[in-house]
């Protein structure tokens, strides 16, 4: 791609959100006028000024980034040693898969009355149902990703003696590691969807519960802000955490 | 091929086995007191309540078929209204590259936004009734959907088209016999990503406002402290989306008879 064409593509891009923005505030002061159906981007923006301190918000999105980090690296971790566990091992693999294939269907979020029960209302249940939605894709990837490992792979490096645990560690796991790349942002996107729910129902703090409490009070511009502040965030997380995966796992993989 | 039946038989015996061990072992924990049954609600219990729910209802006399029926017709409606906006959407912004770079960072804005977040405004707009339900299972699906049918648009092999031009085969057939044969199967899968998509949004979008739908009754039972309906709640939820996932792979052997082989590849 030439760098006029990348050029071309950021003003068009750039040129249409503002269009965007535009028709939204117009429509919203000349059309629909009722600031409690649809406020002006700009009406939103004031009203988050004026209710909102900076502290109070770094507060809610600090817990908020904080609940999903907590239940995204638990997973990340339970995830891709389980998946490399039943990838390897047969065994294990059939004795564990009934569980796996009854549980996986469930919706993430269909645990949070139960998480409520087993944790109460703090902070674990909420770390809980996030952990949940992140390990299946996670966990899936990783194990699909090992049961595929090439097996000329396998067989080039028995033929070199390469066997048993070095075999695992030097071998089928790195060849996995694109497959785990790719389901931990899989599973971090769920994560995020799941944290901002987990919020809204049950949660006295973060992004989730700005929203509710914004509507619940009647005041829509909050609501609308912090809609777009949960965007924000997780592109940036998103993009985060690709760089992260890029630099370290992403390493073998030549996406 | 009687010692391949042995086998066999010997494979499905392992997990079986450990299933059933599993499930006396939870039933014993229980029954000893060691964990209390409403954390915990032991397997005979959930069968009991399995069956209480479907022939006398809960919460107030409202059965199970009616909570699977009402989170089925929701689901079915927006994802419907969904992918038929999404899918001609996505091909004229796929087959144009000024439009394409015009909606790119809408579309991913969008599509970022938390689905879930747009609940205060739903109820806003459409009442606490089942437009506002089917709005956001429409609007989770509708992005997914989207983004997936550009992108399979653009990911159609350059080689393909070119090769069809220097036959002089006009433009629409050049879409209609090349472009969307190529395309489809990155659009089938991103129908699919979409329904699980759909799916997770229904049972959050339950939870608050109504006492019918299947997310709304694993949330009621909470509050009633009867965990076992929960857990019942919990299945018939895991097996709709097993069986919607079930039809969607039929209908995706019958719709690309020609893509099946990448699912043999898999055991």
């Amino acid at each position: 791609m030439t760098p006029r064409a990348t050029v071309f593509e950021r003003l068009a891009g750039t040129l249409s959100v503002i269009a965007a923005l535009a028709l939204w505030e117009l429509a919203s002061r000349f059309v629909w006028r009722d600031p409690q159906i649809l406020p002006a981007p700009s009406e939103a923006l004031l009203a988050a000024a004026r209710v909102l301190g900076p502290w109070d918000l770094a507060q809610h999105v600090g817990i908020s980034l904080f609940r999903i980090l907590a239940g995204f690296l638990l997973a990340a971790l339970i995830g891709v040693s389980l998946g490399i566990v039943l990838g390897w091992s047969p065994l294990a693999a059939r004795c564990l898969r009934p569980f796996v294939e009854i549980l996986r269907p469930i919706p993430p979020l269909a645990w949070l009355p139960l998480s409520i029960i087993w944790f109460g209302l703090g902070e674990p249940s909420k770390v809980f149902v996030i952990f949940l939605g992140a390990f299946f894709p996670i966990f899936t990837s990783a194990w699909r990703g090992m049961t595929m490992v090439s097996p000329t792979l396998i067989r080039a490096a028995q033929t070199m003696d390469v066997d048993g645990a070095r075999l695992l560690w030097q071998v089928a796991i790195p060849a996995t590691l694109p497959d785990i790349a790719a389901g931990l942002r899989v599973g971090f996107g769920l994560a995020f969807g799941i944290l901002v729910a987990a919020e809204l129902i049950a949660a006295k703090s973060g992004m989730g519960y700005l929203i509710m409490e914004a509507r619940q009070l009647g005041q829509l511009g909050i609501a609308i802000f912090g809609i777009f502040l949960i965007g924000v965030v997780n592109l940036v997380a998103d993009h985060q955490l690709a760089r992260a995966v890029r630099a370290t796992v992403g390493r073998w993989s030549n996406v | 091929m009687t010692g391949r039946w042995q086998k066999r038989l010997a494979d499905a015996a392992i997990p079986v086995a450990i299933m059933i061990a599993f499930l006396a072992g939870w039933e014993a924990v229980v029954a000893f007191g060691w964990v209390r049954p409403i954390q915990v609600p032991p397997p005979s219990r959930i069968v009991a309540s399995a069956g209480e729910l479907a022939l006398d209802g809960f919460p107030a006399g409202t059965l199970l078929g009616e909570h699977v029926g009402i989170t089925f017709l929701r689901i079915l409606t927006g994802y419907a209204l969904a992918l038929a906006l999404a899918i001609p959407l996505g091909l004229l912004i796929g087959s144009n590259r000024t439009l394409d770079a015009a909606t790119a960072p809408i579309v991913t804005f969008c599509r970022s936004v938390a689905t879930l977040s747009l609940l205060p405004l739903a109820v806003v707009w459409f009442g606490v009734g089942e437009a506002s339900k089917v709005f956001l299972i429409g609007y989770g699906c509708f992005w997914v959907m989207l983004s997936n049918t550009i992108a399979a648009i653009k990911l159609v092999d350059p080689v393909l088209i070119s090769a069809a031009r220097t036959m002089d085969t006009p433009p629409p057939d050049i879409f209609l016999k090349v472009v969307l044969p190529a395309a489809l199967p990155r659009m089938v899968a991103g129908a699919r990503v979409a329904l699980g998509v759909g799916f997770m949004v229904i049972v959050g979008a339950e939870m608050i406002g109504t006492t019918r739908g299947l997310g709304a009754l694993i949330m009621e039972a909470r509050t009633f402290y009867r965990s076992d309906i929960t857990v019942v709640g919990m299945f018939v939820i895991g097996a709709i989306g097993l069986a919607l996932s079930y039809g969607l792979t039929r209908a995706e052997a019958w719709l690309l008879p020609w893509e099946r082989r990448m699912h043999e590849r898999r055991p």
